[in-house]
């Protein structure tokens, strides 16, 4: 029996549900679960997909994945949490229910855009990309219900996996994507982690209401 | 010899040395060498395009001759912006901004130059990274919650247009099977009538979405008022002007690729609608949000908007003679805009410090006073900037209007009140700027050598556009031919 499809549908499902929980998490340290779940099972989807295509080069992207996305990251940003002691809920700018039907909503869109357009397209890439873009739409719309810069950075790095998973999905294409993609992760990270720092001095919160400041003084 | 390559990695290599190493103004010295030989390479780089992954099309030795020029002027009005002293930095942080300043310059070049979707989505993923850290340098609270949201929004734009860069190799792979071709532009140029076209419109919508908040369209251009107005000037204003050119190109190209498969018959969508809408929509909002900014710095941003918008309009108009007038536009525009903010920067000096915050019209208000040469050059950046003749944008503007009025007729009327609307509430500064009563204690004070290079730039923008030389004419034509 051929188990290139359930697999990688499966493996795709569960990147898709770790993406949508994240929305009804209101503690940072789940969040981060969440997240390395995520990218533990997409370094898992990258290395099947390198196994069925025969590509030597989306072991590489599994393995980048593994090693900073499932590993470091998470390390990283538990300590972050640790050290502003931070474990508290989080404010959310909406309630969850309501976030999470609009997260509904967004995997709807993103079926219905997508399958009708990738009709010529062969059928694991159509599905693979449905799921790749409700990933996508997801990590903004947790971007987007947050406060807290942490639970921002997240997201994006939600939205990140999602597009690695499409990368994954791409019959044949060149590596540039991929190495860029980790290499962009690991460059956010920095300037993330020097901005979270400075912000903590100058705001003492990392809560972003202060950055309407710029509003109020008058532009 | 491919001389777009060490165009492109001198910059990038030199930067972690000059990150490393130096005092400030060793940092500054070694920030203009670097300059001149890029701009060397740039103008070598005409007569020897190259091949291959990185190459020099029409389109990429226009701008990245301009790019390179605008590089070393920047690099040498640093000079005095590092030696006056006004922006309080620490050792560390000066050799951070002279390295992040040469990875903004190589990175420009790299998106110019490449002939790869993906590597063009590098590079502006690299610059927009530079810039931010630059934006967050002086580390001040206004100064980090600007780079916070040119962060997100530039993560945002930049995840969007990721996406667009693959469903287009996602269209392109049956026509052109897997590998490089299918992600360079000019094979996918070549078969273009066979691509997905539905596919492709999804994939534009992306890409426009993408590039275009780094091009800063509205909806999406919250973050560059408030990173043109903090960091050390030359870096986030002078050479980001630079990156929009980059993202507007990016646009432009796409939507040849859109338009060129919708009239072979390949099913996209006409792209024309999407831009002339974003387009409009950037022109209209800083029309009304230009009277109530009180930062020059700010206000220039909107007015960068602006321009963006008007560059998009025209290429969502369409045929060769509108793309023509939106390229001109762009040429102009980096030109007069660079000016403008080096006559800030100077005349922001002469009051006493050039750091974020002593932008104020307020406070720079009656320049004459302070040095006659400065408030003039100041005075005529910004009367340029309206569009108005003897302005250089004069001529692209006109060439816009009249195109649109062919082809488009309604859309010429809220062009045509938008670009008025602009007009009067950039020329109303005119006056207070230059003429108005100083603050008390003004003196007046020399400028330094370095303010001829603003004269220089205001000359070439005249010139280009009215007395164009024959070779820039024909390359020109030749490319708005192409991309109609």
């Amino acid at each position: 029996m051929n188990l290139v499809y359930p697999l990688a549908h499966l493996m795709g499902g569960v990147i898709l549900l770790c993406a949508f929980s994240m929305l009804s998490q209101r503690r940072l340290s789940a969040m981060i679960t969440l997240y390395q779940v995520q990218a533990l099972t997409l370094s898992a989807a990258a290395f099947w997909q390198g196994f069925a295509q025969g590509a030597g080069d989306l072991y590489l992207t599994g393995l980048i994945t593994l090693v900073i996305k499932a590993i470091l990251l998470p390390i990283g940003m538990r300590q972050i949490v640790q050290r502003f002691s931070m474990i508290r809920a989080v404010e959310t700018t909406m309630p969850i229910g309501l976030s999470m039907i609009l997260g509904v909503g967004l995997i709807g869109i993103a079926v219905l855009v997508v399958l009708p357009t990738t009709v010529s397209a062969v059928s694991l890439t159509r599905e693979d990309l449905a799921i790749s873009l409700s990933v996508v739409l997801l990590g903004l719309l947790v971007m987007t219900v947050r406060r807290h810069a942490i639970a921002q950075v997240i997201g994006f790095l939600s939205t990140e996996n999602g597009l690695v998973l499409a990368a994954t999905g791409m019959p044949g294409m060149p590596f540039v994507a991929e190495l860029s993609v980790a290499l962009l992760v690991l460059l956010a990270f920095l300037v993330v982690g020097v901005f979270l720092f400075r912000i903590r001095e100058h705001f003492d919160t990392l809560d972003l209401v202060g950055i309407e400041e710029i509003e109020r003084r008058g532009r | 010899m491919n001389l777009c390559l060490p165009a492109v990695f001198l910059p990038l290599l030199a930067a972690p040395a000059i990150g490393a190493f130096g005092t400030r103004a060793q940092g500054a010295i070694a920030n203009v060498v670097m300059n001149v030989i890029v701009f060397g390479l740039t103008i070598g780089v005409c007569f020897e395009p190259g091949s291959g992954l990185i190459h020099a099309d029409d389109l990429g030795m226009i701008f990245g001759v301009l790019t390179g020029f605008v590089g070393l002027t920047t690099a040498l009005s640093n000079i005095s912006f590092v030696w006056s002293g006004n922006e309080v930095l620490s050792l560390r942080r000066w050799r951070v901004y002279h390295a992040m300043c040469q990875v903004v310059l190589g990175s420009t070049l790299l998106g110019l130059y490449a002939d790869n979707i993906g590597l063009l989505w590098v590079a502006v993923e690299g610059a927009t990274i530079a810039a931010t850290l630059g934006v967050s340098l002086p580390r001040t609270a206004s100064a980090l919650e600007a780079a916070w949201k040119y962060f997100i929004l530039g993560g945002v734009g930049i995840a969007l247009a990721l996406f667009g860069t693959m469903l287009v190799y996602l269209a392109a792979q049956p026509a052109l099977g897997p590998g490089l071709p299918a992600m360079s532009f000019l094979a996918l140029t070549q078969h273009v009538t066979k691509l997905d076209g539905s596919l492709l419109t999804l994939a534009f919508v992306f890409l426009l979405f993408g590039y275009g908040t780094k091009a800063a369209l509205v909806p999406l251009h919250g973050w560059l008022p408030d990173a043109y107005a903090e960091g050390p000037l030359p870096l986030t204003t002078a050479l980001s002007t630079l990156m929009l050119n980059v993202a507007l190109i990016a646009i432009l190209r796409f939507r040849h690729l859109m338009q060129a498969n919708f009239e072979g018959g390949g099913g996209a969508l006409q792209p024309g609608a999407f831009l002339l809408t974003l387009g409009l929509a950037s022109l209209l909002l800083t029309a009304f949000s230009l009277s109530r900014r009180r930062d020059a710095r700010r206000f220039f941003g909107f007015s960068s908007i602006e321009h963006s918008g008007i560059a998009v309009f025209a290429f969502g108009v369409g045929g060769a003679a509108a793309i023509f007038g939106g390229l001109l536009h762009m040429l102009v525009h980096t030109l007069l805009k660079s000016a403008l903010f080096q006559a800030l920067m100077r005349g922001a000096a002469l009051r006493g410090s050039a750091a974020p915050g002593n932008y104020g019209f307020s406070h720079l208000r009656g320049m004459i006073h302070s040095n006659k040469y400065i408030g003039w050059l100041l005075g005529g950046c910004v009367f340029a900037l309206t569009g108005l003749p003897p302005s250089g944008l004069f001529a692209s503007e006109f060439i816009i209007v009249s195109q649109t009025i062919q082809r488009d007729p309604y859309v010429s009327l809220p062009l045509g009140l938008g670009l008025v609307l602009c007009a009067v509430a950039i020329i109303r500064n005119v006056g207070p700027l230059v003429f108005g009563h100083a603050p008390p204690h003004t003196k007046h004070q020399k400028s330094g050598i370095g303010a001829n290079l603003i004269s220089l730039h205001l000359v070439l923008a005249f010139g280009i556009a009215f007395t164009m030389p024959w070779f820039l004419l024909h390359l020109l034509s030749t490319v708005a031919g192409a991309l109609q």
